[in-house]
């Protein structure tokens, strides 16, 4: 016992004070974000003051003009964070400096299922947003809600103009004609390349490949001192696009878009051929397989250890920026399988709901705010800052948008693949209720091919069979 | 106390009926007294487990509807429907296969470093400091930490396997491997826990039996074998019985590392259950789900009960 006692004392002294020594950081370091918040808002108030003084005047006269009348408070949940968030606080501060009458609070609510979860657990309550930014895999989910207010209802009611918005980007949140959310942030796969492994390989940098085939090809060249030709993240959203750019629909009745989905066509044949090659590829040895994550194939190809590989055009600035000084980063359309037919990108990124919970003008101060934010000059600014899509044809004509097309000559090949996109149910993108978790089992289904367990087709004969399933779930529980 | 006062009061009931009708009412009072004591931690029993335990038996015979709102009876299907998927199956093996990988390997490594360290030799207690240290750490701090050692192309341990000359391997996303080294993790994570116990157990064994053994000429193995197992024998069945609940309901270094992949070759119980509930919101077939394991770990551990005749208490 005596031993115990002279023994047991420090260990147990060294565990309390490893787990207070864990709680001080913790604290620190949520104290830092307190710290930060603020420290945040300031700067942009700084960086902004010349410009916005007149506004902030004005804004005080006003005050003065009506002093009974509050501010309408609009409350916008969002999933941006690190510097998408300051981005986001920045143009919220410039909203309110702006319309005095409205006072937008942004929450940061975590990632996109979290902040989802969040709202479908606060939709019988007040606590819930007046505004909600949900990812574009969402969006049938919404609609079947029935809690939203869609923003069609707004454009109609005082003919707002949406000519000048980007209609394929329009066309992913249209159901039934009308426009259900106002996207926001948007983006697209595209292939990122080492151009210098392409020049040590004998290819050539200017012309990347853009079949499945050329991938290969490329690929076998690159394989060669312990580098590996390409990586592509397993990740579900790559098998839709993959589908979208050959023109093929992922589910039945018009991608869920003519009729609720009821079965899902991922076994079709554009599946098959691209996780046949896929496969081969990394059966080959040629590509590497990394996992799910895009971040691991992102740092592999930072890291020059891969000569290609498949990301969001959010990506980009991080991409190009990242291999400044090591290598140059070359970008190219999604490749796509020899005579394809025609097809394009699915957008993806996310749009902004309308509650219906909330008062009128509450849903009406939340309308103004999201004009605000599809103005061409806020557009501007949000791409420049996140490497977003504007949503606006006109935001292209903002200086600041050409300075940074100069800045980033790669991100054009993005823009002309979305103006290369034909419009049609295959490239408006598919709609279901069950799809995050379609997403899963197309990734478990991709997995058990390279693993060998089942051969491609077999495969995803299984993951549509699951998803239909699913689908049917599904549709049961919603009328 | 009360209790010893009670069980008098009951016995003098039984021989003096006369004077147990005076005393009936002082022990109703002390009954009323004691359910008045334990009712701060019923009430909070109730509200965090029996009601939701009710709940979910209920959620388990419908279908929800994407808000989460119950939508239609379907009676049994929710059940019926489990038992016949694939992934139901699938799930139940990886984790069966996980608490085999994790549990005696697990018992085993802290047992030997406890025995290693406690003796009162000089130096000992930075070994037990350093043994007990993953204690102090969180599931999701420890699955970061791995998640950089495990790293495919830029990880510590592939580093070392390729200064070594051998060919990296790929930890999380080959389907051979991903389950071995969540496993390995698991078993390092709970070994701070393990060891502490352990240790105790060891330390807690008089020091005259060790003194009698040593005169009686037994040398270091023979003490480990024939009086420290013996001896710690309580200690170690208390830690297995815990260790497996442990392991059927891990969740967040798979959460974290693999998401139950590759291919579903980590898709534990309760990740299953997580991803039917909060992925998919299908409340009712999440439900009959976490009814099934609850089941499955308490016929586990009455099972384990059962071999507690064998613990030597002492």
């Amino acid at each position: 016992m005596k031993a115990w006692k002279q023994a047991g004392l420090p260990v147990a002294m060294a565990g309390l004070m490893v787990a207070l020594a864990a709680c001080g950081s913790t604290n620190a370091a949520n104290g830092g974000n307190n710290a930060n918040k603020p420290a945040n808002t300031e700067a942009a108030d700084t960086a902004q003051a010349g410009g916005d003084e007149s506004a902030a005047a004005n804004e005080q006269a006003n005050a003065a003009a009506n002093p009974q009348k509050e501010p309408v408070k609009v409350v916008w949940w969002h999933s941006m964070s690190g510097e998408l968030g300051k981005a986001v606080t920045q143009l919220v501060a410039d909203f309110n400096a702006s319309h005095p009458d409205i006072q937008v609070e942004e929450v940061y609510q975590g990632t996109y299922d979290d902040s989802l979860n969040k709202m479908k657990a606060s939709l019988d309550s007040k606590s819930g947003p007046s505004l909600i930014q949900v990812y574009e895999i969402g969006s049938k989910f919404m609609v079947d809600s029935k809690a939203i207010t869609p923003v069609q209802d707004f454009i109609d009611s005082e003919n707002y103009d949406v000519s000048n918005l980007e209609e394929n980007i329009l066309g992913y949140y249209t159901f039934d004609n009308k426009l259900y959310s106002m996207p926001f942030n948007t983006s697209n796969p595209i292939l990122y390349y080492n151009k210098d492994m392409f020049k040590a390989a004998g290819l050539d940098p200017e012309k990347p490949p853009a079949t499945y085939e050329e991938v290969k090809n490329a690929a076998k060249a690159l394989t060669k001192d312990g580098k590996t030709g390409a990586s592509f993240a397993i990740y579900g959203w790559f098998m839709e696009q993959f589908f979208a750019n050959q023109g093929a629909e992922y589910d039945n009745n018009g991608n869920g878009r003519t009729d609720t989905a009821t079965e899902s066509l991922v076994n079709a044949d554009a599946g098959v051929k691209t996780l046949t090659w896929w496969k081969d590829l990394v059966d080959s040895k040629v590509a590497l397989n990394l996992g799910r994550k895009t971040d691991d194939t992102k740092k592999a190809f930072l890291a020059g250890q891969i000569g290609m590989t498949l990301d969001s055009t959010a990506s980009l600035r991080g991409i190009v920026d990242g291999a400044k000084g090591k290598f140059e980063v070359g970008t190219a359309f999604l490749p796509k399988p020899e005579g394809a037919g025609d097809g394009g990108v699915v957008v993806g990124g996310a749009s902004l709901w309308i509650m219906n919970n909330k008062p009128a003008d509450e849903q009406k101060a939340a309308w103004e705010f999201i004009k605000y934010l599809a103005q061409p000059d806020t557009q501007a600014k949000w791409h420049i800052n996140t490497g977003y899509f504007p949503i606006t044809k006109k935001a292209y004509d903002e200086q600041i948008v050409k300075d940074n097309m100069a800045a980033y000559p790669q991100f054009k090949t993005a823009v002309d693949q979305l103006h290369a996109t034909k419009l049609s149910p295959a490239t408006q993108g598919a709609v279901m209720g069950v799809f995050p978790e379609a997403r899963q089992i197309v990734e478990g289904a991709i997995e058990e091919a390279f693993g060998g367990q089942k051969d491609p087709k077999a495969a995803l004969d299984d993951a549509a069979k699951a998803i239909t399933e699913k689908i049917a779930t599904y549709n049961k529980t919603v009328q | 106390m009360n209790s010893t006062e009670a069980g008098l009061a009951v016995r003098r009931t039984d021989s003096q009926t006369r004077r147990a009708r005076r005393m009936l009412p002082s022990l109703w009072k002390e009954t009323a007294v004691g359910y008045l004591f334990i009712a701060p931690s019923l009430l909070l029993f109730a509200a965090f487990l029996f009601y939701p335990l009710l709940k979910s038996v209920y959620l388990s015979f419908y279908l929800t509807d994407p808000r989460g709102r119950v939508a239609e009876f379907v009676g049994l299907d929710n059940f019926t429907a489990l038992f016949r998927s694939e992934a139901f199956w699938n799930s139940l093996l990886v984790t069966l296969k996980f608490t085999a990988l994790t549990v005696p390997t697990g018992l085993l490594a802290s047992l030997l470093l406890a025995a290693l360290t406690y003796g009162k030799l000089r130096g000992m207690r930075a070994f037990r400091f350093v043994f007990s240290l993953p204690v102090a750490l969180s599931v999701s701090t420890a699955s970061v930490i791995w998640m950089m050692l495990y790293h495919p192309t830029t990880g510590t341990l592939n580093y070392f396997l390729t200064k070594l000359g051998l060919t990296p391997v790929q930890w999380l996303t080959d389907p051979a491997w991903a389950l071995v080294s969540i496993s390995i993790m698991t078993v390092w994570m709970n070994s701070g826990f393990q060891y502490i116990v352990l240790l105790s157990g060891l330390q807690g064994i008089a020091d005259d039996i060790f003194d009698s053994a040593r005169i009686d000429g037994s040398g270091p193995f023979r003490t480990f074998f024939q009086i420290i197992v013996p001896l710690v024998s309580p200690t170690v069945f208390f830690l297995s019985v815990v260790s497996v609940m442990n392991a059927f309901q891990s969740f967040g270094q798979m959460n974290i590392l693999t998401k139950g992949g590759p291919a579903g070759s980590t898709e534990v119980f309760v990740y299953s259950i997580y991803k039917e509930a909060f992925v998919n919101y299908q409340f009712g077939t999440g439900s009959a789900l976490s009814l099934v394991l609850f089941a499955m770990i308490m016929l586990l551990t009455l099972l384990q009960f059962r071999f507690e005749r064998k613990v030597h208490y002492h």
